[in-house]
């Protein structure tokens, strides 16, 4: 039997290496002390294969994201937030790599702190913090990895990123931050035809949020009575529906100004 | 009752005094419009910084709406003051003058001569807020554009769009003349009262002041007393810029302003009527 070893993996290079064994002395491998020895070899082999590190986990993510230079999307912006009263707004998402991002739209947007394209710009670089693996979770039907990520300067605002990435196809299906200016923002992804670069089609971002609150005088609000209170669960809601994808037509400087 | 309305009217515009409230509301309008101008950004993020610390607001913010929504507020308590200035003396000063006797002897009921003198206050209060729509929303616009439109209130934002801003500024304009016309009727009744025109006019004004400041007390004590007050209603134009629109609550105040309009309109007619008329 004859492999080409620029093809087989480690452990098939150690099954070759032991075959090879075989010939020269055909006793040992009758003992049963080898045949333990190959059980257990084969079982953490096995493992080995299919359990990914945190990093190799999260570069699932960046390989689908690399593919995108730039694009544009339509994008569709609502706000349940309780102190807030505001309409739902379309705008246009505009993003050219590595880092430009632009929202344009024709009247006041409310957007969380987090551009569109954090996730991205937070994972990319796997030098810039510690990945953690805690588990696996089921988000629906899908089975996720969940791997905490540690940022390794204490100057950065994210004190720690906690991601359900589907290591099959590669997608952050769900990340909850815990950042030092705004508490902890739990984000969930949706995606559907822009799947292969791995943009979702909706983000719900839930947001803690402090109770507005402006005196009187200022606000001009005399003659009031107080009002009932309004529920308030103290998270804001930030749903961005995006549609009409444009992936990787470039993207001018004017687009972004 | 046409040709005293008309007399009224002319008796009004004719006086140099009338034009002191659209002096001073250019006046005002200009140096609020200026100043946004000049320093609105720093002015406005003051008021939503709050909201910056967990949101990223985009847009353009300083515009002609929100700028004449701002003019609309701090008019508020100033508009009455000019609107007495003229109606406070409209019975009172023919009293002072004199001319009342002359009037009372004319072949013309004293009542028609009430609502000659009503009509002619209120299209002076009309007059006057149309002035007002005028040089903050338009020239607002003119100078500042098109925006969608923040209210802030004391425990919420709302942010309406700006293609859903026209018609709330036609309500809060005509629910502002109506307020206004409370003024004008109230001031018209203290009036009837005296035969000084000082006196009318000093006293809505302290009225308007004593209400608001009781107003803007957040005590138990007042919170039961501020409905049955009209100047909590008077500022129901606030309201047009709430949503979803507070139609109870706006129908509730249009309802108690013209019946104060009409109580005081009342009370005027019954004492001029019996009024002994002896200057």
């Amino acid at each position: 039997m004859k492999f080409e070893t620029a093809e087989i993996s480690e452990s098939g290079k150690i099954y070759y290496d032991l075959f090879s064994l075989r010939t020269v002395n055909p006793q040992f491998f009758k003992t049963s002390h080898f045949q333990i020895f190959l059980i257990l070899f084969t079982i953490h082999y096995t493992t080995f294969t299919f359990a990914q590190t945190p990093n190799q986990i999260i570069n699932t993510v960046n390989q689908r994201f690399s593919k995108v230079n730039d694009y544009t999307a339509d994008v569709n912006v609502k706000c349940e937030i309780p102190s807030i009263k505001i309409d739902a707004i379309n705008a246009k998402v505009i993003y050219r790599k590595p880092d430009k991002f632009k929202i344009k739209s024709t009247g006041i947007l409310i957007l969380p702190k987090q551009k569109v394209n954090f996730l991205f710009t937070t994972i990319a670089d796997t030098t810039q913090y510690t990945a953690v693996k805690t588990g696996e979770e089921l988000i629906g039907t899908v089975k996720s990895q969940v791997v905490n990520v540690i940022p390794n300067k204490d100057t950065s605002d994210l004190i720690l990123g906690k991601f359900w990435i589907d290591a099959v196809r590669g997608l952050v299906l769900k990340s909850q931050l815990t950042t030092k200016s705004q508490g902890t923002i739990l984000i969930e992804n949706t995606y559907g035809n822009m799947l292969e670069y791995g943009l979702p089609d909706k983000m719900l971002f839930t947001i803690e949020t402090q109770k507005f609150k402006l005196p009187k005088a200022l606000s001009m609000d005399i003659n009031t009575s107080k009002k009932d209170a309004v529920a308030d669960d103290g998270k804001g809601r930030i749903t961005l529906v995006l549609t009409r994808y444009v992936v990787n037509k470039g993207v001018s400087s004017e687009e972004l100004k | 009752m046409w040709p005293l309305a008309k007399i009224e009217l002319y008796k009004i515009f004719r006086r140099g005094r009338s034009y002191i409230g659209f002096v001073a509301l250019a006046v005002i309008v200009a140096v609020i419009q200026l100043a946004l101008y000049v320093d609105g950004a720093n002015y406005v993020q003051f008021f939503i910084q709050q909201l910056e610390q967990s949101f990223n607001i985009q847009g353009k913010i300083i515009n002609g709406n929100l700028v004449a929504y701002i003019i609309l507020q701090t008019l508020v308590i100033q508009m009455p003051l000019l609107v007495a200035l003229v109606t406070g003396d409209l019975l009172s000063g023919e009293a002072a003058t004199g001319t009342i006797r002359l009037l009372a002897t004319k072949p013309i009921s004293r009542s028609n001569v009430v609502y000659a003198k009503f009509f002619a206050g209120s299209v002076y209060t009309l007059a006057l807020v149309i002035w007002l729509g005028i040089i903050s929303l338009l020239i607002g616009l003119m100078i500042f554009g098109r925006g969608d439109l923040i209210v802030l209130n004391s425990e919420q934002v709302s942010i309406l769009r700006a293609e859903d801003t026209l018609w709330r500024f036609g309500g809060a304009m005509m629910i502002a003349f109506l307020s206004l016309t409370v003024i004008t009727t109230f001031s018209m009744m203290l009036s009837a009262f005296t035969d000084n025109s000082i006196g009318p006019i000093v006293a809505t004004i302290a009225v308007v002041i004593i209400f608001t400041i009781i107003g803007t007390m957040e005590f138990p004590l007042f919170e039961k007393t501020n409905p049955f007050l009209f100047t909590t209603h008077m500022i129901v134009w606030r309201s047009m810029f709430a949503e979803p629109l507070p139609l109870n609550q706006l129908l509730i105040s249009v309802s108690v302003l013209t019946g104060h309009i009409i109580i005081f309109l009342g009370i005027t007619l019954y004492y001029f009527n019996r009024k002994d008329i002896l200057n």
